[in-house]
């Protein structure tokens, strides 16, 4: 390998070969997982469109994709805004476990006794609602912070090890102190008051993806156009840098944990408020590393974050849609995915090495190794 | 509360299956070791492992025998962990990215090829195990007999394994060219070293154990496949990483440890103990969060971890 290649003096930065090798990965993905049809005699191209058609083709389609996108943008917002810092944040699982709970706690709370309507009126409850679970998962990461700043811990092994704390915990409230009568260990279901409002009648479409795109306006905002977001980026580009012109790294970095999880509680409250109308074991189901991966395609920039959410969400309702009429497994969504980012990060290769060709001429330059 | 019979039986229970659930743990965490020590974290262990133990799983499946099935685990994690280590090394990827997208990767194809190779329908069939051996003579020992020397034969093989990495790292020269590596890489590079062929050969021997780890689960705990079987596994196995504080030795160690925490609350189900499990299971990631959360002293985490290395 290392006489088939050489590194390129520069790398090839310019938008047209960035913009080519993205659109190369995919169209490479695709190609590669059109062989996972196969076994199952699909015609690949069909199964491609079938793909979109379950999912974009009808309106009941789209309310689902809808609701599978919205806590999908919302991890991926909190992985922007983390890892934009140069926070390695990882427990996004975590976060929306933790503010799932915080907002079955709040939604089982928030009512008066008797189930009758809220105790808050609705103008107070949802702004209350979206702070609780903000706040919880905000002061979750954000412990996670200060180890790091404070103490100098590694915040990527913290961070996913702390999952692991939330997820119990979760398990521990449903089997024990909000457990609901009954033989399995969840909570009650919440009053209706406290769901997500269905905003487009006729499909189980919620109002989380409401939350989802306003918070990804609030990020950009916040990125692009406010003087913390832009210390945040210099922090993450150099700390040294950011140090050097007055800014208080340590305080950004705090400032990114918070953020990415009290965005990554949201989407555990849309989850919970949204689809399953009571709190019980195993709610993230892998969303928060899969969040990771959508915010990654979408280059950590908030507002390609919708689409890019939309899409993948299409694609993982069309592929459920597809294995119960096919047998086609759906994880074939997992391997797409991941294969267009892995492919989109490998295409650097390309960005920074060059074939070894036969050269003819006077001068070749001997680099020296 | 107990008599002696009974509590003597507990125990017994309790640390046996202890060590029996601590065993992918350590071989996954070994070589994780490994990975860390040359300034690697690899991530994708944990997919790593579910690779392994499909690959575990089908070799057996074909030909029916599980040593070959061993076999199958250790290539399927090596094999993978060439694409990883490239995109580490040579790419210079992000190495957290990088893992966590492979973890997702793995979950996909595991279940993909688990689903091709036995159809929607079947139930999963069993496939033969590695047996337990009793180790004439000590097994008989009272307590410590049932606990350590009547375990699966994997469990020796680790143990073993466990001392050779234990002197590999900290007694030749290639163990000090990982630490080197590891710690000061340009340093390491002036001294002659090839930082990326030790890191290359480093994030391959995290495939083996990794994988190896997956064939331990498939072969000498369930002895069927299960795309869902492995489950934090691999990152369980980062924690026991930085609680062994980056040495074979104590790893095992903290394996056993976690090993036992897991198990104890399946004990105290068996005997009906009305603890909270939840807080049981949780305990070994608290601890861990404190091991590295720097309250307690620096950890000695390799100086590069996770930094790539470019030679000019």
């Amino acid at each position: 390998m290392f006489n088939l290649f050489e590194r390129r003096l520069a790398p090839l930065d310019s938008p047209s070969v960035v913009i080519a090798s993205t659109l190369g990965s995919i169209v490479l993905a695709l190609a590669i997982g059109a062989f996972l049809f196969i076994p199952f005699g699909t015609n690949p191209l069909l199964a491609y469109f079938s793909l979109f058609e379950s999912s974009l083709g009808s309106l009941r389609g789209f309310g689902m994709t809808l609701n599978r996108a919205a806590p999908l943008i919302l991890v991926a917002l909190g992985t922007c805004v983390a890892w934009r810092a140069g926070f390695g944040f990882l427990g996004f699982e975590g976060c929306m476990t933790i503010g799932a709970a915080a907002a079955a706690w709040f939604a089982l709370v928030g009512v008066s006794e008797d189930g009758q309507g809220i105790l808050l009126p609705a103008l107070l409850f949802w702004p209350a609602m979206l702070a609780v679970a903000f706040a919880a998962g905000g002061i979750w990461a954000g412990s996670v912070g200060v180890l790091r700043t404070r103490y100098g811990g590694n915040e990527v092994l913290i961070s996913l090890m702390m999952n692991y704390v939330a997820i119990f915990l979760v398990q521990y409230l449903v089997s024990g102190p909000m457990r609901a009568s009954g033989s399995l260990p969840q909570t009650d279901r919440f009053p209706t008051e406290s769901w997500l409002a269905t905003i487009i009648p006729g499909t189980r479409a919620h109002a989380g993806i409401l939350i989802a795109v306003g918070a990804a306006f609030l990020v950009w905002l916040l990125i692009s156009r406010m003087r913390v977001g832009f210390e945040l980026v210099v922090t993450g580009l150099s700390p040294l840098a950011a140090r050097y012109s007055g800014i208080d790294v340590g305080r950004r970095y705090l400032l990114a944990a918070v953020g990415a999880g009290g965005l990554g509680a949201l989407a555990g409250l849309v989850e919970v408020l949204g689809t399953q109308h009571r709190l019980m074991d195993g709610l993230s189901g892998g969303l928060g590393f899969i969040g990771i991966v959508v915010a990654l395609l979408a280059k950590l920039n908030p507002l390609l974050i919708v689409p890019v959410a939309l899409l993948y969400a299409a694609l993982s309702v069309g592929a459920d849609a597809l294995q119960r009429s096919t047998g086609v497994p759906s994880s074939i969504i997992f391997i797409l995915q991941s294969l267009i980012v892995l492919f989109v990060m490998a295409s650097d290769f390309i960005r920074y090495w060059r074939p070894r060709l036969p050269r003819f001429g006077a001068a070749i330059v001997q680099e020296e190794r | 509360m107990f008599d002696d019979f009974a509590f003597s039986a507990f125990v017994v229970t309790w640390l046996a299956a202890g060590i029996r659930l601590a065993g992918p743990l350590l071989l996954a965490a070994l070589g994780e070791i490994y990975a860390e020590r040359s300034g690697v974290l690899n991530v994708g262990i944990e997919g790593t492992i579910l690779l392994g133990a499909l690959g575990a799983y089908l070799v057996t499946y074909a030909t029916g025998s599980p040593w070959l099935g061993v076999f199958g685990a250790v290539a399927a994690g090596v094999i993978s962990n060439l694409f990883l280590a490239w995109m580490y090394v040579t790419v210079m990827a992000n190495q957290v990215v990088v893992g966590v997208v492979f973890n997702i990767f793995a979950l996909g194809l595991a279940s993909y090829f688990y689903r091709i190779v036995l159809g929607t329908s079947g139930n999963p069939e069993l496939i033969p195990m590695i047996g337990s051996i009793s180790i004439p003579g000590l097994s008989d020992l009272p307590i410590l007999g049932p606990i350590l020397f009547s375990q699966s034969a994997l469990f020796y093989v680790s143990i073993v394994i466990v001392l050779i990495a234990e002197f590999v790292l900290l007694r030749t020269r290639f163990g000090l060219n990982v630490r080197a590596v590891g710690e000061n890489p340009r340093a390491a590079a002036n001294a002659g070293i090839s930082v990326v062929g030790i890191r290359y050969i480093c994030v391959l021997l995290s495939g083996a154990g990794a994988g190896a780890a997956g064939g331990y689960l498939v072969l000498a705990q369930i002895g069927l496949f299960r795309d869902t079987m492995v489950v934090g596994q691999g990152f369980i196995a980062l924690a026991i990483v930085i609680f062994g504080r980056w040495r074979p030795i104590y790893a095992a160690l903290a394996a056993f440890a976690f090993g036992a925490t897991d198990a104890l609350q399946l004990s105290l189900q068996l005997f009906s103990f009305d603890v909270a499990p939840q807080l049981l299971l949780s305990l070994p990631y608290v601890f861990t969060v404190i091991a590295v959360s720097g309250l307690i002293g620096k950890t000695a985490q390799p100086a590069a971890l996770m930094e790539p290395y470019r030679d000019r």
